[in-house]
């Protein structure tokens, strides 16, 4: 799914965030990135959330070589991408209704469509019954899973998070890790990015550990081509 | 359909979040189409006058006293039978000093102490409507080379003074109509650009999700457009109720020079051009300020 060859990415202080890396994350991974501040792990999603391009190397995506698209492919790569941060992003101004379906209707999907499949997902993430709250009536773990909600209701094939759990305590982190194992168990190929390796203990699934923009976990060496396999970090 | 519903939807929302700053573009528009549109009043209402005054023009053809009656014949009938002209009247010396005395009633003592009539035998020449104004010269300029004819004096030049007079009022107007409405437009950018600003998490996650540009440029253009039509609309009712407050008292200033139930309003197609001109400017503006949406990867 994710592939990356000798990538480098070099900011304009010439310091470099990402340093000849190369990766392989398989379809229908359950990946995490860790490694500490400054490790290189929201430049890494940043790459591969297109919002970024890398200085040297290859990255790809199902087959797409993310340093050579135009802005129409960006956003078609985009919508079979999910997205979860730290800070949840979710519109003030909208419900959680709004917040969620804010997604097939920018892709333009019919009405009904973008009720059904909002409700679905707010209904897989047991959060239905507060779809017309704004989300500052909401708790962080509610936020959370909304904006999990979002990232999930356009079916993507990739789910990147930054951080998911920063702003949670542990018992909410292990609830958002469970949705996330959820998604994964149907097919999605799930990257987290965190540095709390006690969670990726608990949630036991192999982790590619970077730092100082480098791979230093062992684990890509011997990568595993299905999910669920615990190499540790 | 979906998507341009979405695009006033939000568009409406934003201009309800910052309705005070929406109202400064919304005035500035109107400011702007009240001088445009005022101008435009102004030089129509002008134009028709004079065009008007063109119209029932006469020119005067004066003989001179040396003049005989063969040459005042000969005169009257070559103008009678110019295509140009629709009637003409002869006036003798005495009728002259007969409408003197009764127009000018303070000098008429003074007049008739002089020792002989000074005011010469003429011929009052009624042109045809819409003759072109410079086939009228052309035979003004004839007349006055006729034998007998002393001099010949034709209403229509300062009316095509007036006229060139009315172009220049026009250009003037158009040009500061147009720094204004140029002003306008950035007026808008800059609210559209604060609705910007306060919606860029909102933006960077429909970049995320995938959106077509258009989509995330929409609301911010339609918000322009909005203002701008609203701004043009507002100017387009200014101009109406100050266009029936002048033209009842059209009488007081105008001095009855203009018969006030013959001034117009703007025409309908006018009006709409400048409702749709209002749109357009805003929706520049809009369009200015959301091209900062545009996403360029580091």
């Amino acid at each position: 799914m994710i592939e990356t060859h000798h990538l480098s990415k070099l900011y304009s202080r010439g310091v470099y965030a990402l340093r000849d890396l190369s990766i392989r994350v398989e379809k229908g991974e359950f990946v995490f990135l860790t490694g500490p501040s400054g490790a290189g792990k929201s430049t890494f999603l940043r790459l591969l959330l297109r919002e970024s391009v890398p200085t040297d190397g290859a990255i790809t995506v199902a087959g797409r070589n993310l340093a050579r698209m135009t802005p129409r492919q960006v956003q078609a790569y985009r919508r079979s991408v999910g997205f979860v941060f730290q800070d949840f992003k979710l519109i003030p101004r909208k419900t959680v209704l709004e917040n969620v379906s804010i997604v097939p209707k920018v892709l333009g999907a019919p009405v009904s469509t973008q009720q059904r499949k909002t409700f679905q997902v707010l209904k897989w993430v047991g959060l239905q019954h507060r779809m017309n709250a704004y989300p500052q009536e909401l708790s962080g773990g509610e936020q959370q899973r909304i904006a999990i909600a979002r990232a999930l209701v356009n079916d993507p094939m990739l789910i990147l998070a930054d951080e998911p759990t920063g702003n949670l305590d542990p018992d909410l982190s292990l609830d958002i890790m469970n949705l996330f194992r959820e998604v994964n168990a149907r097919g999605t190929t799930v990257l987290i990015a965190t540095h709390d390796r006690d969670l990726i203990h608990r949630v036991g699934r192999r982790a590619i550990a970077l730092d100082h923009g480098r791979l230093i976990d062992t684990d890509e060496r011997a990568p595993t081509a299905a999910s669920g396999t615990n190499a540790g970090a | 359909m979906r998507a341009l519903r979405y695009f006033f939807d939000e568009a409406l929302a934003s201009l309800g979040r910052g309705a005070r700053t929406a109202l400064i573009a919304i005035a500035t528009i109107a400011v702007a189409f009240v001088v445009l549109g005022g101008f435009l009043i102004l030089t129509t209402n002008m134009e028709r006058v004079f065009t008007r005054w063109q119209d029932a023009a006469e020119f005067s053809v004066y003989f001179a006293d040396t003049a005989t009656a063969k040459e005042r014949t000969d005169t009257q009938t070559t103008l009678r039978e110019s295509p140009l002209v629709e009637a003409v009247e002869i006036v003798s010396k005495e009728e002259a000093l007969r409408r003197f005395e009764q127009n000018f009633a303070a000098l008429a003592e003074a007049a008739r102490a002089l020792p002989a009539n000074p005011l010469p035998a003429s011929i009052e020449v009624r042109l045809r409507p819409g003759s072109s104004p410079a086939d009228v010269e052309a035979l003004a300029q004839r007349s006055g080379q006729l034998p007998g004819v002393a001099d010949v004096r034709y209403d229509r030049q300062w009316i095509q003074r007036l006229m060139h007079a009315v172009e220049v009022v026009r250009a003037g107007g158009f040009t500061l109509a147009a720094l204004l409405v140029f002003a306008a437009a950035l007026t808008v950018a800059s609210v559209v650009r604060f609705a910007l600003v306060a919606r860029r998490e909102e933006i960077h996650i429909m970049q995320l999700v995938g959106a077509p540009l258009a989509y995330i440029r929409g609301p911010f253009v339609v918000e322009g457009l909005i203002q701008g039509g609203v701004g043009a609309a507002v100017a387009v009712v200014v101009l109406w109720i100050t266009f029936l407050v002048l033209r009842s008292r059209a009488d007081s200033f105008l001095g009855g020079a203009v018969d006030p139930a013959t001034l117009v309003f703007l025409s309908f197609p006018t009006v709409a051009a400048l409702l749709f001109a209002g749109m357009v400017v805003g929706s520049l503006g809009g369009l200015i300020a959301s091209h900062s949406t545009r996403e360029v990867a580091d």
